[in-house]
């Protein structure tokens, strides 16, 4: 059993962080564990964010556990807390206001934000991404003044904005990008299924072109034009193209990265003591010698108990067949894929 | 009879007249034992009104609690009748407040050095212009007997009818060891001697303090008795010099019996002209 | 038109600048009109980096106590700061040094330890400083900028303000104060996403006044100066200290007398020669002082003497908490001592109101020849408020000794029986007047008289002359629901009153039918009015800062009818929001 000294740190509040915490907590109930969360809120549906944009649930229904939970538990959550660097040396982390706090083991559970596409990383001022109930706060009252919408992309919750500013009686052009799924790409045939479907919506649909122009206007609105010559004058441009693990922070701290953290089948890091699961992490597959990636909420939460586990000296191996697959207006779509990001034709 | 009597009261009162204090003497009827030493010392405080030709509406007497609280009351001026100890506070508070007239305080020998002996250091090094009599008759009188704070060692009383244990307090070396700048002593049964002492106390402008021998009669028979004292009482004011304060303390230490002005000050500052000084320097 | 209330804190540690940026801010709110209140807290040693908090309470509304909670919290040293986290709202904001020198250690960084809810703004307070002046220094200043910037505050007035409250010192120093506090409101204003509803711009400001920003113990001084003292007796102790160092500076000026004295006894002494002399006087002391001045008190009664002692409570008993606030002494001022000795007792309910006390309390003391206790508390004595200009007192008020007439003094008698109880009073130096008073019970000539129907009629003579008070004394503040019965009346005294009002104030919006009742004037107590308000109550709640509930229990002496206590001895103020949540659960 672990001794009353050892200190579990848990950078991360969602599935993934919140079920490695628990498992640590039933397993072992001396140590100290304390989750970081960058959010200010405590652990939410983010799935659910869409309908808190439109105002079909409250603040509290988008709540997994309330902060009482934790207590009892007696697991500490940071929340608003960004973790600037991880020295693994010191087994130690710099919080971004300066506060350094000392871990015996440390799980990275920070899942995946927003891709921006690199070509529009010029215009990342115009474009407003929906990945985080932080996000959410800072638009939810313009989105719903605002009339005209504009979107590219097209990822799981690109759709599912479309359809709840479609229920709020917006006007909405999206523009599709094949590789909006990223890394995983869809198909020719996918795209015209997606297409159709997405027809029985008021909704303007735009394919097989590309976006040349976002320009701002004084009043605050938007004009897009695109490669094809379409004109458009928005009130907010909405960008859904895929997600990217946030691991920023990791970066120069000697934990091997590629897009996301490389663990093994154990979900250990190269760094003894230092795991990694849900969104943010690739996991090697011995049997393909190749890196998976997952999205997804069951995905995160069976990650984070195994993570758990093996950091208390269990050898529990993740699956290698993803969870589930996600409907996507009739198209299924993977919720764990493998190889090289090159290679994008994978399925 | 009748006439003997008579005469003798005509020629006292013709006596009394003559003197012309009679002003200062109130019209109540003394609580005092007869034969009390306090009758020389009130007599003593007439007669230097008179001859400083203070009028009794400027005069304020303030006493403590005790025999000699009583004071007030014979005595024909404004008069306040304190606390346990607290002649002092009041008489300073008061000429303060007043500048305009004359303050007394009196108190007696378990008054002002027992439990109000914490205030006689204050008075002194501050210099307050009154002029305070301490009535000392070794003993707590009021009471009925109690040893006081100089009261002999080994002297039996109400409270140490084995004899007292305590060593008794020196009130003149106090006094100049306090630092005060008019420090003298005097007995109750030289009533001339004494209003001498008290006109150049009264004169003093600063805090004088003036110790006054004076016997119990009623409860203390063996030490402090008029014929002890008629016997020990000595005029020291030959050896005396006005500012030496070698020489003060060791007549103090040496002469229980010896009255005189241990210490004379003329040129010290009384406590409101150095307030004044300092202000001004502001 | 919109209203704000706010309370702002700032903690440091001492030699930070924490007091002075609280002062900085208040002032400048006064001047642009809000009603401020400050109750700063210092650390307990002399020297040493102890902790400092500066709390100011800033508002377009009258304010009437304090806050418990604040709404911001300025850390400008982490390690206090944290202790002081516990009174930030659960919605608050916080502000701290994004950059310190080097990390804090684990749970050693303020903004590690904010609850979720709250807004944390991390401002490079000690970088910013540097640049503005080249040491850490202005970090105070930087503070108040960022803060400026976030709450939409006006740059250039307060820049002003600061120009005006360092005018005096070299032009390096304003230099440095000024342009650390741009530093901050410059860089809050670029980098900082304000997610707090809270803004000064735009806010309904009543009609400008010329304010006066003082505490108690500057009222109570000041209007002893208005009110003709001419001698004042004191030893130092907390939290009266203050009153006598200013009257040591002023007193000569107005040709007064100030003595400090060598203890409390020889301190009230003093005052009571001084009043049988004929002159105003004062003394001003604590719990344990006013212990030591019980046996005069008793002589002021019985011999009539005109004295008026300042008791401003800390917690008791004995030497007790010398820098905490508490109501403990009620008991003590009203009722103590020995014998039935009648005497008055005022007990000021804000900071404004210790100068009307001050007044009263001389004249009264003057007029009723007796002894008068003021109940200040380490609050009112030292937290500050932005109050109108006070009225110096009519004649009335400082010339109020009762002469005897010409008649009167070919058979002089100090203590007459008179109808009112006041008999006409001598003062020394003047011929024909002679009087021996005594602390003995004596006749009307003041001579001992220890018969049995003489100390029956001066008793009643004394007690005649005090239950005449009540003809004068100011009239209860009550504040009640136009007419009709209200379900809880609160009542209450001294500081705790202003908490009291507010409470009912609050309950009202929230539909309790809720009223409020508190009096100066506490010995004498207007008892018909005290009764003809509870009548009006269907419950009595009586909220102060003692254990036992001393003023409750005296209150039940009054009414006959039981009243719900709710007592608090923190060493903190009473707040308004403990007696709000009483009443909700009456």
């Amino acid at each position: 059993m672990m001794s009353f000294n050892d200190h579990y740190v848990i950078i991360g509040n969602g599935p993934a962080g919140n079920h490695a915490a628990k498992t640590l907590r039933k397993k072992d109930k001396g140590a100290r564990i304390t989750i970081i969360s960058d959010e200010m809120i405590p652990y939410y549906y983010k799935p659910k964010l869409t309908g808190f944009i439109a105002d079909e649930i409250a603040q509290k229904d988008l709540l997994v556990t309330s902060l009482e939970s934790y207590k009892e538990k007696d697991i500490r959550v940071r929340l608003g807390q960004a973790v600037e660097q991880i020295d693994p040396d010191s087994k130690s982390l710099v919080l971004k206001h300066m506060e350094t706090i000392k871990y015996s083991k440390l799980i990275i559970a920070t899942g995946s934000r927003e891709r921006l596409l690199p070509f529009m990383s010029g215009y990342a001022d115009h474009l407003k991404f929906i990945t985080s109930y932080t996000d959410v706060m800072d638009y939810k009252e313009k989105i719903q003044n605002a009339k005209e919408f504009f979107i590219f992309g097209g990822d799981l919750v690109g759709f599912k904005f479309l359809k709840m500013l479609n229920s709020m009686g917006k006007k909405v052009t999206i523009l599709i990008y094949p590789n909006a799924f990223w890394p995983y790409n869809l198909t020719e045939d996918m795209l015209d299924q997606i297409f159709t479907s997405l027809s029985q919506f008021d909704v303007s649909i735009i394919i097989k072109d590309d976006i040349s122009t976002i320009d701002k206007k004084d009043n605050g609105s938007y004009r897009i034009k695109t490669l094809k010559g379409v004109e458009k004058t928005v009130d907010m441009v909405f960008s859904f193209n895929g997600l990217v693990p946030d691991i920023d922070f990791v970066k120069g701290s000697g934990i091997d990265t590629d897009y996301g953290i490389l663990v093994n089948e154990y979900l250990k890091t190269n760094i003894d003591g230092i795991y990694a699961c849900g969104s943010c992490a690739q996991i090697y597959n011995p049997d393909m010698k190749s890196y998976s990636a997952s999205i997804g909420w069951p995905n995160a939460v069976v990650q984070g108990e195994v993570a758990a586990y093996n950091l208390l000296g269990d050898h529990k191996v993740i699956e290698s067949v993803g969870r589930k697959y996600f409907d996507l207006e009739g198209v299924k779509i993977k919720t764990t894929w493998w190889g090289d990001i090159n290679d994008a034709s994978q399925e | 009879m009748e006439e003997i009597r008579s005469a003798y009261l005509d020629e006292t009162l013709d006596t009394v007249r003559a003197a012309d204090f009679l002003q200062y003497r109130s019209k109540d009827l003394p609580t005092w034992c007869p034969g009390c030493g306090y009758f020389g010392i009130v007599d003593a405080l007439y007669r230097a009104c008179r001859e400083l030709d203070l009028k009794q509406e400027n005069i304020v007497t303030v006493s403590g609690i005790g025999c000699s609280g009583r004071t007030p009351i014979f005595i024909n001026t404004y008069g306040f009748h304190t606390l346990h100890g607290r002649s002092i506070p009041v008489a300073t508070g008061l000429k303060l407040a007043r500048e305009d007239l004359t303050v007394f305080a009196v108190a007696g020998d378990g008054d002002a050095l027992g439990i109000g002996g914490g205030h006689l250091p204050h008075v002194a090094r501050k210099n307050i212009n009154i002029t305070f009599l301490l009535f000392d008759n070794s003993i707590y009188g009021l009471t009925k007997g109690q040893s006081s704070s100089t009261t002999p060692h080994e002297m039996k009383t109400s409270s140490h009818p084995a004899g007292n244990p305590d060593t008794p307090l020196n009130p003149i070396r106090l006094a100049l060891a306090y630092g005060a700048s008019f420090v003298a002593r005097g007995y109750a049964g030289d009533p001339q001697g004494l209003k001498d002492i008290i006109k150049n106390g009264i004169l003093y402008q600063g805090f004088s303090f003036i110790q006054i021998l004076t016997p119990c009669v009623t409860f203390d028979k063996e030490n402090r008795t008029w014929k002890n004292l008629k016997e020990n009482v000595v005029d020291l004011t030959p050896r005396m010099e006005e500012k030496n304060m070698e020489t003060a303390m060791r007549l103090a230490q040496n002469e229980p019996h010896g009255v005189g002005i241990f210490f004379w000050d003329k040129k010290r500052p009384h406590y409101q002209e150095i307030l004044r000084n300092l202000n001004k320097g502001n | 038109m919109k209203d704000i209330d706010i309370v702002i804190e700032i903690c440091g540690s001492a030699g930070e600048g924490t007091i002075s940026a609280g002062e900085i801010l208040s002032r400048f709110m006064s001047g642009q009109g809000f009603e401020i209140m400050s109750f700063d807290s210092y650390p307990a040693e002399i020297r040493g980096f102890g902790k400092c908090v500066a709390h100011t309470r800033i508002s377009s509304n009258p304010i009437y106590s304090p806050g418990k909670l604040a709404d911001v919290l300025i850390s400008l040293n982490d390690n206090h700061a944290i202790s002081q986290l516990p009174t930030l709202k659960e919605s608050g904001i916080l502000i701290y040094d994004s950059q310190p020198a080097r990390p804090h250690e684990e749970d050693k960084s303020v903004a590690g330890r904010t609850k979720p809810g709250m807004i944390s703004y991390g401002i490079p307070l000690n970088m910013l400083a540097h640049k503005a002046a080249g040491n850490a220094r202005g970090m105070n200043m930087v503070a108040l900028g960022a803060l400026s910037a976030l709450f939409h505050v006006d740059k250039d007035r307060f820049t002003d303000s600061i120009k005006a409250r360092y005018g005096k010192k070299k032009q390096v120093v304003i230099d440095a104060n000024v342009n650390s506090f741009l530093e901050g409101y410059d860089w809050a204003k670029e980098n900082i996403k304000k997610s707090d509803p809270y803004s000064f711009e735009g806010v309904n400001l009543p009609e400008q006044k010329e304010k006066l920003i003082v505490n108690g113990n500057q009222l109570v001084a000041q209007a002893a100066l208005d009110a003709n003292l001419m001698f004042y007796a004191g030893y130092p102790i907390t939290p009266a200290t203050k009153i006598m160092e200013i009257l040591s500076k002023e007193l000569p000026k107005h040709g007064g007398t100030l003595l400090q004295t060598e203890d409390e006894i020889a301190a009230i002494g003093a005052v009571i020669g001084a009043g049988f002399g004929g002159k105003r006087a004062m003394t001003a002391t604590s719990g344990p002082g006013f212990a030591l001045m019980t046996e005069f008190t008793g002589l002021s009664v019985m011999a009539e003497v005109p004295a008026v002692i300042i008791d401003s409570q800390r917690a008791g008993p004995s030497t007790g908490m010398p820098t905490k606030t508490e109501q403990s002494d009620f008991n003590s001022a009203v009722m103590g001592g020995t014998g039935d000795c009648p005497r008055i007792v005022l007990a000021p309910a804000d900071t404004k109101s210790c100068y009307e006390a001050t007044v009263l309390a001389l004249y009264f003391a003057e007029k009723y020849q007796t002894l008068v206790v003021v109940l200040l508390d380490f609050f009112l004595s030292n937290s500050i408020k932005n109050i109108d200009v006070p009225k110096k007192p009519a004649k009335k008020y400082r010339i109020a000794n009762i002469a005897p007439k010409k008649e009167d003094l070919k058979d002089y008698k100090r203590y007459k029986i008179t109808k009112s109880g006041i008999s006409p009073r001598a003062v020394p130096g003047t011929p024909g007047g002679i009087f021996f008073s005594t602390g003995l019970e004596h006749n009307e000539y003041g001579r001992p008289d220890y018969s049995q129907a003489g100390h029956l009629k001066m008793t009643q003579k004394r007690y005649d002359k005090f239950n005449a008070v009540l003809v004068e004394a100011p009239a209860p503040e009550i504040s009640a629901m136009g007419r009709g019965k209200v379900d809880i009346g609160v009542i209450s005294w001294g500081s705790s009153a202003g908490a009291a009002r507010e409470a009912v104030m609050a309950a009202q919006k929230e539909g309790i039918k809720a009223a409020s009742f508190s009096s100066m004037m506490v010995s004498p107590f207007p008892e018909k009015a005290l009764i003809k308000f509870a009548d009006n109550c269907r419950k009595i709640l009586i909220p102060e800062l003692n254990f036992s509930g001393q003023f409750a229990d005296f209150a039940t002496c009054i009414l006959k009818r039981p009243v719900e206590k709710l007592n608090f001895i923190t060493g903190r103020p009473m707040a308004s929001e403990d007696i709000l949540q009483k009443m909700r659960e009456m």
